[in-house]
């Protein structure tokens, strides 16, 4: 994501200094840790977001050799390096980097607004809507039916009745029609690709999060009843729902519109304002409960084509998200709960396999009915495996909103993300370039410095 | 919002505008060049002032800001052996570090004595004082000279002997706070003699320098080259912040490291120092709001001491300078006057010990840090035109015509090889 070199262009001595680079990283703070085991907290934090960053940097090139992306890398070297493997990070820098975390996902939405072009959206319009409605369906159904049946191996789930395991099994298919931007983006920021099953991966990943946040709240205003078998239909849910939908597009526009202005007039210290979104404005946002991901999608939608300055804010992104990308990811590698996944694996690999399963028959349905061209029937499904930050969150909402199956739930949906977060990257980046889309000389020219923060 | 939030926005909107400062359509030398002017931003919005800025939220962020010490530690230590294109002289590096020296033990002597005379603190914390107000205080800023020099169009080889000398002297005072860090008792290396934690800070600055050349050594990229730089820097100042190590010695040995090895020691250079304002000026801030008016008793006895004997020391600076080298002659022993201005280094070194070694001494430091950089500010500038003036190295007619600072000598900018001529900030050095 931080746009490293092409394998290519990089021999086996270059590889062999970044494979010592890299012991040398893991050792320095290894012998650190030991000498200092009573030291954690912020003088930890420091020396683990540096580790995370140049781990996650040189993982990703040295994974690269064998055609995996580097988001792949970045998850890798944190997993290893995090408070489950070697305990070079704990888990209290891990929590203290989430503010890295909601920077990288308000970039990561203003990034795939700008991307989410009109003239683009109109070419995939036909494909978009089937897509969206028949992969929401199958893999909800399907989903929701491999919960019910499963659910009866998992030991938080055994001893419910029919009616509160079917709400858990709704809640379940509902959680698996989400689907990772973050991902999406960081292998198209990575590979530079173009063509139809980028094009197609973007707007159906960016657009179904409106779908998604919809679908989550109906279907908990359906599963309340039958899982705390009181309470029904509220209009206040609804309310809150559309004050939430409208809200976010309300103030998406607004910030939009802002940006470009700021854009136009200054456009200087563009680092410092994606900064202060990132960091003061999702807060905020989540203060007045508003959708931060949809609000700043909508503003990068907002000034890519309602304004000239979509390209300049783009720019920008890019040379923000390189480093912040690279944190993120290996952040969330650290944040994996190993012991959880070994928990649960049996289960959760199968839930993920069904639910690759139905991925790839309705991706196969909807390109059929709306008639898309070869390529798109064969790859499109690739891009929709990834789950990761979107999920997460949607699993504590839920796990908050229901605190009878919660604690069970929430495990289970670590476990299944933590699988899906895994191959799914993989899987996106071999369909890209089976299908020809990544382009690697251009990636290399097009590729954008991380200027600091007075250049930007 | 909480305090916290604040501080961040607060110091990013100060980041923001420092930035629109130092960026090329601003006014070549605006601003003064010790950023003096946001340390008393930070007296007066923390504290000791408004109350903005409380005390416990700045200690909240403190391993962010001895982050950002470190990091103009390794901006320091990467252009230290280089001016422009050039390579900074032996012979003048070397008088820079022992005059530097010279004036560091002189106030260090002074205030010991001073504060024995006074009955304030005893033991190590008395010489830990002492001594890191000496190491503090010793450096010249080397954005004096060049401010003076960009001002009033100064060239020539005095010029560059001060150029030179105020680069070097930056050595004094990171290392030797660097060293007094070692010696610090319960050390998380407690186990190990002094020497060696020492080295260990050194090794680790070495080791991460090596790596951070090695990495950007094949081919030099900026995109990778700020991921390998960031990373290495953060790993290194985190890991000697965690093993009690001083964070802002591994990083100037550091930078000095990859100086020295690096292949592309010019393209990293340039790189990074459009960071370091940005950077310090945020520091000088936070600097100045854990500036503590009532660290000790007798604390303003204390400051009056380690300024005049500053001040006396720079005369004896003068005075060797005037008797060994002979560019220096005309400009007579009040160049050592000019030699006062201290900056960034202080503040930050100052600042970083007293979120390592919380106390009144450690506060005594800060505050004889604000004060000897306001009165350099006060005095070295001048100093520094008038003893230039002396040696015939200033235009006169630009002397005149300090409204229009950008009318800088034209053989002074083509001495900076920034590689945009659009960009041209306060900071590659001109002289």
């Amino acid at each position: 994501m931080s746009g490293h070199g092409a394998s290519g262009s990089k021999g086996l001595g270059t590889r062999a200094v970044q494979a010592l680079a890299l012991g040398v990283t893991f050792g320095m703070l290894y012998v650190a840790t030991r000498l200092t085991p009573e030291l954690e907290g912020e003088l930890g934090a420091v020396a683990g977001v540096g580790f995370l960053l140049l781990a996650g940097t040189l993982m990703s090139e040295l994974l690269e050799t064998i055609g995996l992306p580097h988001l792949s890398g970045y998850l890798l070297a944190g997993i290893i390096g995090g408070p489950d493997v070697f305990k070079l990070v704990d888990h209290h820098t891990v929590n203290q980097l989430s503010p890295v975390n909601t920077l990288a996902l308000a970039l990561i939405a203003l990034a795939g607004g700008v991307e989410l072009k009109l003239s683009t959206l109109r070419q995939v319009a036909k494909s978009l809507t089937y897509a969206m409605v028949v992969q929401s369906l199958i893999v909800g159904v399907v989903m929701t039916l491999a919960m019910f049946v499963l659910g009866r191996f998992v030991p938080s789930f055994s001893n419910l009745a029919t009616g509160p395991m079917l709400g858990v099994a709704l809640l379940w298919g509902v959680l698996s029609i989400t689907r990772s931007p973050s991902a999406c983006m960081g292998i198209l920021s990575q590979t530079r690709a173009k063509g139809p099953v980028a094009t197609f991966a973007l707007a159906f990943i960016m657009s179904s999060d409106i779908v998604v946040v919809v679908l989550v709240a109906a279907v908990m205003m359906l599963a309340r009843p039958l899982i705390n078998g009181s309470g029904g239909f509220s209009l206040h849910d609804v309310q809150d729902l559309g004050h939430e939908l409208l809200g976010s597009i309300a103030f998406g526009t607004t910030l939009g519109l802002a940006l470009a202005a700021y854009l136009k007039l200054v456009g200087r210290g563009l680092l410092l304002v994606l900064l202060a979104i990132g960091f003061v404005l999702s807060d905020f946002l989540r203060y007045v409960k508003v959708d931060a991901t949809l609000a700043f999608m909508v503003a990068g939608f907002v000034v890519q084509n309602l304004t000239a300055q979509g390209p300049k804010l783009l720019h920008a992104i890019e040379q923000t998200g390189g480093i912040v990308f690279v944190v993120f990811f290996a952040n969330a590698g650290a944040h994996l709960n190993v012991p959880l996944l070994q928990k649960f694996w049996q289960i959760a690999l199968t839930l993920c396999v069904l639910r690759g399963l139905a991925t790839y028959a309705a991706a196969r349905l909807s390109s059929h009915l709306a008639d898309d061209d070869a390529i798109t029937r064969r790859w499109s499904w690739s891009s929709l495996v990834s789950q990761a930050g979107l999920a997460l969150g949607l699993s504590i909402t839920i796990g908050n909103a229901f605190p009878a199956v919660g604690e069970g739930f929430r495990a289970l949906a670590i476990a299944a993300v933590a699988i899906n977060e895994m191959i799914g990257p993989v899987l996106f980046k071999l369909a890209l370039d089976r299908a020809g889309e990544t382009r690697r000389e251009e990636a290399e020219i097009s590729r954008t410095s991380l200027l600091p923060p007075a250049e930007i | 919002m909480s305090g916290g939030v604040t501080l961040l926005l607060g110091l990013l909107v100060v980041a923001f505008v420092s930035s629109m400062l130092v960026g090329g359509r601003t006014i070549r030398g605006f601003g003064l060049p010790s950023g003096a002017e946001y340390l008393v931003l930070g007296v007066g919005v923390g504290p000791h002032g408004l109350g903005i800025l409380p005390r416990s939220t700045v200690h909240a962020f403190a391993p962010v800001f001895v982050c950002a010490a470190a990091w103009l530690a390794f901006v320091i230590g990467l252009g230290y052996l280089i001016v422009g294109r050039r390579r900074v002289h032996v012979t003048r590096a070397v008088t820079g570090i022992v005059t530097a020296t010279l004036v560091g033990a002189g106030v260090a002597a002074a205030l010991f004595f001073a504060l024995h005379a006074l009955g304030v603190l005893s033991g190590f914390p008395r010489l830990a004082l002492a001594l890191a107000s000496g190491f503090v205080g010793c450096e010249t800023t080397r954005h004096t000279v060049r401010w003076v020099a960009e001002r009033h169009g100064a060239q020539g080889k005095l010029s560059d002997w001060l150029a030179d000398m105020a680069r070097a002297s930056a050595l004094v005072p990171v290392l030797g706070l660097g060293a007094l860090f070692a010696f610090v008792p319960d050390s998380p290396l407690g186990a190990f003699a002094a020497g060696w934690r020492v080295g260990a800070g050194a090794g680790i600055g070495t080791v991460m320098g090596l790596v951070a050349a090695v990495l950007l050594g094949r081919e030099f990229r900026r995109d990778e080259s700020w991921g390998i730089l960031l990373g290495t820097s953060l790993l290194a100042a985190g890991v000697a912040m965690r093993l009690g190590l001083a964070a802002v010695a591994t990083l100037f040995v550091m930078g000095l490291t990859l100086s020295l090895v690096s292949r592309h020691r010019l393209e990293i250079k340039f790189m990074v120092q459009g960071t370091e304002k940005p950077v310090l000026l945020p520091v000088a801030l936070v600097a100045g709001a854990c500036v503590d008016f009532d660290a000790l008793p007798h604390i303003w006895a204390l400051v009056a001491v380690a300024l005049a004997a500053r001040l006396l020391a720079e005369v004896v600076r003068g005075l060797l300078l005037v008797a060994l080298v002979p560019a220096a002659r005309p400009a007579g022993p009040r160049i050592g006057l000019g030699m006062a201005s201290t900056g960034a280094i202080s503040l930050a070194l100052a600042y970083t010990l007293t979120v390592r070694l919380p106390g009144p001494a450690s506060s005594a430091v800060l505050l004889l840090a604000a004060a000897g950089v306001l009165l350099g500010e006060l005095i070295g500038p001048a100093e520094l035109r008038h003893a230039l003036e002396r040696a015939g190295e200033t235009h006169a007619v630009q002397a005149e015509n300090e409204m229009e600072p950008l009318s800088l000598p034209s053989s002074a900018l083509r001495a900076s090889d920034y590689p945009d001529p659009q960009r041209r900030s306060d900071f590659p050095e001109g002289p």
